[in-house]
């Protein structure tokens, strides 16, 4: 036994050595190794639970490894150990099976108590329903009689490498989620099409959203900041360019958005029953299209054929017969195809644009206007 | 009866004594395990959910 001591020291100081490298890198949470501590008061909760689960994990690692390398080093053959030849402990197999299951059930206690307040979701103060689209994302304040889509907001140039990407690539939206800091928000999560999963690691939120039901959430903000996030469950080919972005804004700026939001809808309100010029709806079906269409038509208006169909040179897009067609086609999609239908997405101002810009854009040469009144009365007429 | 119970508990943690293994073995009828198996497994069952609806409330 007199190698034993040495060996014994080596594998404590090799012990050290491991812990203390390991709780340097899960300390310093910004390596990106570990989980993110969040900036609410349960994603910290959750991410103590994670490190003290995490170092019951080490400590058992370091006991179970520690007694096999000793066993295996101390009673080697060629110091000739003989191996025991007996078949059944029974002291030992309930030892080694009750203590796992006194340890689990330590570990359920304090995460139970974590969840409890995770369902929580009594005496919010805002209520937001949150309802995923192939591909992005519609928040609706319930209380606010307010509600909007948010979309991928990096520019497809850098998608396709002719720019450089940016900070947020990705990650960025054109409509971000504006919520006040220190009000408990409620989320309400669904879905349109199919299951996506509303994920942003500063909030603890990984929830999915599911056509048909109802998820709930909820958070509180105490740092103003901007939390970013993606969908986290599969949901077709434009996955990964549906991120979150929630802004988390004082009491005042939030009413100020607020107003500001609802100035932007009675402006829109009131820009549905004027005549718009060719340029206006020209310079905001550029915009509308290549946040909506230019995914799959591609923003020269060459498409994907068979397909997507090139829009470019699309005798629906060129010829006044076609234009009745065209029109249905953006308002209720096309059966049997990819084509949506925007009648419930976009407003008829955007609709109206977006259809003039197809027509006129890249050669094509209708030369007509679709005015954003046209579109009203053709959808009060269903 | 209480020889059928500890085996029972013991088939729940997954570890049985050699002897005791044999000693169940000398009885003639599986009956008396089946159904106490089925009872005990019974207020298993309604123990965790107690315990659960204990903890949620
Ligand atoms: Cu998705």
């Amino acid at each position: 036994m007199h190698s034993l001591l040495p060996f014994g020291r080596w594998l404590l100081v090799l012990c050290v050595i491991f812990a203390s490298q390991v709780q340097a890198a899960a300390i310093n949470t910004s390596s990106g190794w570990n989980l993110p501590p969040g900036v609410t008061s349960i994603s910290q909760e959750i991410f103590s639970l994670h490190m003290i689960i995490f170092w019951i994990c080490v400590a058992i690692a370091v006991v179970v490894f520690g007694v096999m390398f000793w066993s295996l080093f101390a009673y080697r053959k060629s110091k000739g150990a003989k191996p025991a030849n007996f078949h059944e402990n029974t002291t030992v197999e309930v030892i080694w099976t009750a203590v796992p299951l006194l340890i689990l059930i330590a570990m359920a206690i304090p995460a139970t108590a974590t969840l409890k307040k995770i369902y929580d979701t009594s005496d919010a103060d805002i209520d937001i329903l949150v309802t995923g689209y192939q591909w992005r994302w519609h928040y609706q304040y319930v209380e606010e009689d307010l509600s909007f889509f948010s979309n991928l907001g990096t520019p497809r140039s850098q998608i396709l490498g002719e720019e450089d990407k940016g900070d947020f690539y990705l990650l960025e939206v054109d409509n971000p989620l504006v919520v006040p800091v220190g009000k408990k928000i409620r989320f309400l999560f669904t879905s349109n099409d199919v299951i996506h999963a509303w994920w942003v690691p500063d909030l603890a939120i990984k929830k999915d959203t599911i056509p048909g039901f109802i998820n709930e959430s909820w958070t509180i903000i105490d740092e103003p900041g901007t939390y970013r996030g993606q969908c986290a469950e599969l949901c077709g080919r434009d996955h990964a360019y549906m991120p979150i972005e929630v802004r988390a804004v004082s009491q005042e700026t939030y009413d100020e958005w607020l107003e500001e939001q609802r100035q932007m809808l009675a402006e829109d309100a009131a820009g549905s029953q004027r005549e718009w010029t060719m340029d206006e709806l020209m310079d905001r079906g550029k915009g509308v299209y290549n946040t909506y269409c230019a995914a799959c038509h591609q923003a020269d208006g060459s498409g994907m054929p068979p397909a997507f169909p090139a829009l470019k040179n699309n005798p629906m897009m060129i010829t006044e017969e076609g234009r009745d067609a065209h029109i249905d086609a953006v308002l209720y999609g096309r059966s049997g195809t990819s084509m949506p239908a925007y009648s419930g997405t976009l407003s008829v101002a955007d609709i109206a644009a977006v259809i003039t810009y197809e027509r006129n854009a890249w050669g094509n040469d209708a030369g007509d206007r679709v005015q954003p009144s046209e579109i009203s009365e053709m959808l009060s007429d269903d | 009866m209480l020889q059928v119970i500890k085996s029972v508990l013991a088939a729940f943690l997954g570890v049985q004594s050699e002897k005791n293994r044999q000693q169940d073995f000398q009885s003639r009828s599986p009956w008396p395990f089946i159904v106490t198996g089925v009872v005990m497994t019974l207020v298993f069952v309604l123990v965790v959910a107690s315990v659960a609806r204990w903890a949620a409330s």
